[in-house]
């Protein structure tokens, strides 16, 4: 009888352990999952709200879509003549209003192509080196395809 | 026990068959049956679920553990912690530029449960199970990748937390080089490490802002240099980058165990209200550490034109100049190796920030670490207006 008991108790233990064992690799996971908690949070509606109006805000006027062209980097990557915009890494845009498409030839050359070109490259074509701007309010990036596409 | 298998062996007719059924019993090799396979593996659970249940099981801290689960649980501490430590990859000499966040980071996080130079552990603490070591004491125990370890993932059912942010393994070390110095400090010498000199006097503490400055300047200097070449400068930074990072850090969209504390709790408008601090003080006089000339020229081609046949951005479309965007930060005058650091994380995605990171992530992408050490020593000098 003790040996039915002392068997019982120690199959008990062994099954006891698996479920242990397999609870280790959850642990990391929840260990893991415990070090995000920590990070604060502070309420979503909080976040949202200063970005870009606050103490934060533009201090010049809403631009002309050349300086906000150069305020938000574009300059950095690309070219267009007379102005400070020297980059080489994206094509040269001096005349893109001129030409029949954008995006190395896949979308139609309008202001409104221009624009989802803008926010989302990606999209438009697949593995494009050019970063996404979609953070930028909607109207500065039609304010900027306008001026593009009217560059002849 | 009636009812058990030796009466129920086919012939129990006489006393003496009777014993030689028991010794044979007896003799068989020990086999595990389905019943023993069931009661153990349904019946133990549930046996322990119900003590748990009645509350047979002490969970009071008071009386201590049994000397031999005391044992058996710093056994069994010890063993994992050097287990896992074989998988980190120590370097070999600790980096202690990181030193006064780690002291800053420490004073608030760390010694609340461990006691500090000169400041002994407070009696509740002393009266946790297990109780906080005296870090002072126990550090000679450990190598760096055990302390590593440790400070990294914390040890589950003690209180020991894990560090606050993940991917940031370059902040850990700098806690564990500070680890190091810790039995060697007096109360004097931590504090002068821990805390902005600036400080004692009340530095130029300003009726409108708020207390959480305090806080800051712990690590980024009552003039807002930064203390150390990891803690960023933010003198003069632009306001709308400073309170959108503080965002970031306060959201966890940008990962940091020595921000992620001071911003926690702080209300939105005073983290607008330090942002504004900071923007406003003077900004900074550049690095004055002594790097060789050409470094500094080949930074510049960096910054001015970027590196075309690798796709690098020239920098200065994007930081240098007074229209660009708000949220784009100043580089000029910043510590060399704060901009080293960021531009590392960047390359390596472990570097989020406000809505435009993933811009800076994309630029970051192709540069070397010989471009990343030249570019920074040139930001660190140069300075915005006349040259
Ligand atoms: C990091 C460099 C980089 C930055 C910054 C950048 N671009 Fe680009 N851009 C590129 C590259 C590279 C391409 C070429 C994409 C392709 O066709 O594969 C491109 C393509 C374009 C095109 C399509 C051009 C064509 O000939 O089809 C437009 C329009 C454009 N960018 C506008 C912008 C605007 C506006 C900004 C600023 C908001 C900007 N870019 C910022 C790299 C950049
Ligand atoms: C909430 C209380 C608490 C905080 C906060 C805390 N610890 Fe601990 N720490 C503990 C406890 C409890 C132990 C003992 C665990 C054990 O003995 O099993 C411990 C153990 C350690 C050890 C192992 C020491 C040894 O010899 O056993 C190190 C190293 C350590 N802590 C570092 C830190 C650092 C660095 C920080 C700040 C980032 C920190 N701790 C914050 C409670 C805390
Ligand atoms: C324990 C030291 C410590 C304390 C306290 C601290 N900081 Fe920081 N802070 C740092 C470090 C280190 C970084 C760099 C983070 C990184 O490596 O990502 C940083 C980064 C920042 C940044 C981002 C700067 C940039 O150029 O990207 C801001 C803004 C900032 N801190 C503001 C504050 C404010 C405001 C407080 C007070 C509420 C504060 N910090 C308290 C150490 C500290
Ligand atoms: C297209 C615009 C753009 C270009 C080009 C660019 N950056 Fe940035 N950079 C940013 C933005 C936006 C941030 C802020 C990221 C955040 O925290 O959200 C940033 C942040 C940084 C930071 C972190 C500063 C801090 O205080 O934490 C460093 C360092 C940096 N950039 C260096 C560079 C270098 C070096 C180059 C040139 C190789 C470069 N950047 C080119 C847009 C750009």
């Amino acid at each position: 009888m003790s040996a039915n008991v002392g068997l019982s108790v120690l199959v008990g233990c062994a099954f006891l352990l698996l479920a242990k064992g397999s609870n280790w690799a959850a642990a990391e996971e929840l260990g893991h999952q415990r070090a995000k908690v920590i990070e604060p949070s502070i309420a979503p509606a909080a976040l949202i709200a200063p970005q870009l109006e606050d103490p934060a805000a533009p201090q010049d006027p809403p631009g002309t879509g050349l300086s906000l062209f150069l305020r938000n980097g574009c300059g950095a990557c690309h070219t267009i003549r007379g102005t400070e915009a020297r980059g080489t890494i994206g094509p040269d845009l001096s005349h893109i209003g001129s030409r029949t498409a954008i995006g190395a030839g896949i979308l139609p050359n309008s202001e409104e192509a221009i624009a989802r070109f803008i926010a989302r490259p990606d999209l438009q074509k697949p593995g494009v080196k050019m970063p996404a701007f979609d953070m930028l309010p909607q109207t500065e990036i039609q304010t900027i395809a306008r001026y593009l596409k009217a560059l002849q | 026990m009636p009812g058990s298998r030796v009466r129920r062996s086919p012939k129990p007719s006489s006393a003496s068959d009777e014993k030689d059924a028991i010794n044979r019993v007896k003799d068989q090799p020990i086999m595990i049956r389905l019943k023993h396979v069931v009661f153990g593996a349904v019946g133990l659970p549930v046996i322990v679920l119900l003590g748990a249940w009645i509350g047979f099981f002490n969970v009071g801290a008071s009386s201590g553990h049994w000397k031999v689960t005391a044992l058996f649980l710093q056994l069994a501490m010890r063993s994992a912690v050097r287990t896992y430590a074989l998988a980190v990859d120590a370097p070999k000499t600790l980096d202690r530029r990181g030193l006064p966040a780690a002291a800053g980071h420490f004073a608030r996080g760390c010694a609340i449960c461990h006691g500090e130079p000169g400041e002994p552990r407070s009696p509740a603490v002393m009266r946790m199970l297990p109780q906080p070591p005296n870090l002072a004491l126990t550090v000679g125990d450990w190598t760096d990748a055990q302390l590593f370890r440790i400070v990294k993932h914390g040890i589950r059912f003690t209180g020991m937390p894990a560090w606050p942010a993940r991917d940031r393994d370059d902040e850990v070390w700098a806690m564990v080089a500070f680890l190091r110095e810790l039995p060697k400090l007096d109360a004097n010498e931590f504090r002068a490490l821990a805390f902005d000199a600036g400080q004692a006097t009340g530095g130029e503490r300003e009726p409108a802002a708020p207390a959480a400055l305090a806080d800051c300047r712990r690590c980024h200097g009552s003039d807002g240099q930064g203390r150390g070449d990891l803690v960023p400068a933010l003198a003069g930074q632009k306001q709308a980058y400073l309170f959108a990072s503080l965002h970031a850090f306060a959201s966890g969209d940008r990962t940091s165990g020595f921000m992620a504390l001071p911003v926690t709790g702080v209300d939105p408008a005073d983290l607008a209200a330090l942002a504004r601090h900071f923007a406003a003080q003077r900004p900074l006089s550049a690095d004055r550490d002594q790097v060789p000339a050409e470094m500094v020229n080949k930074g510049q081609q960096i910054a001015e034109i970027g590196i075309p046949e690798r796709n690098v951005p020239a920098c200065s479309g994007c930081h240098i100049g007074s229209d660009k965007n708000p949220i784009y930060p100043h580089l000029d005058g910043q510590h060399a190796a704060y901009l080293e650091r960021q531009l590392k994380l960047f390359r390596s995605e472990n570097r989020g920030g406000t809505q435009f990171w993933r811009i800076m992530a994309t630029a970051a992408q192709r540069l070397t670490d010989d471009d990343i050490r030249a570019v920074s020593a040139y930001f660190s000098k140069r300075s915005e207006g006349p040259q």
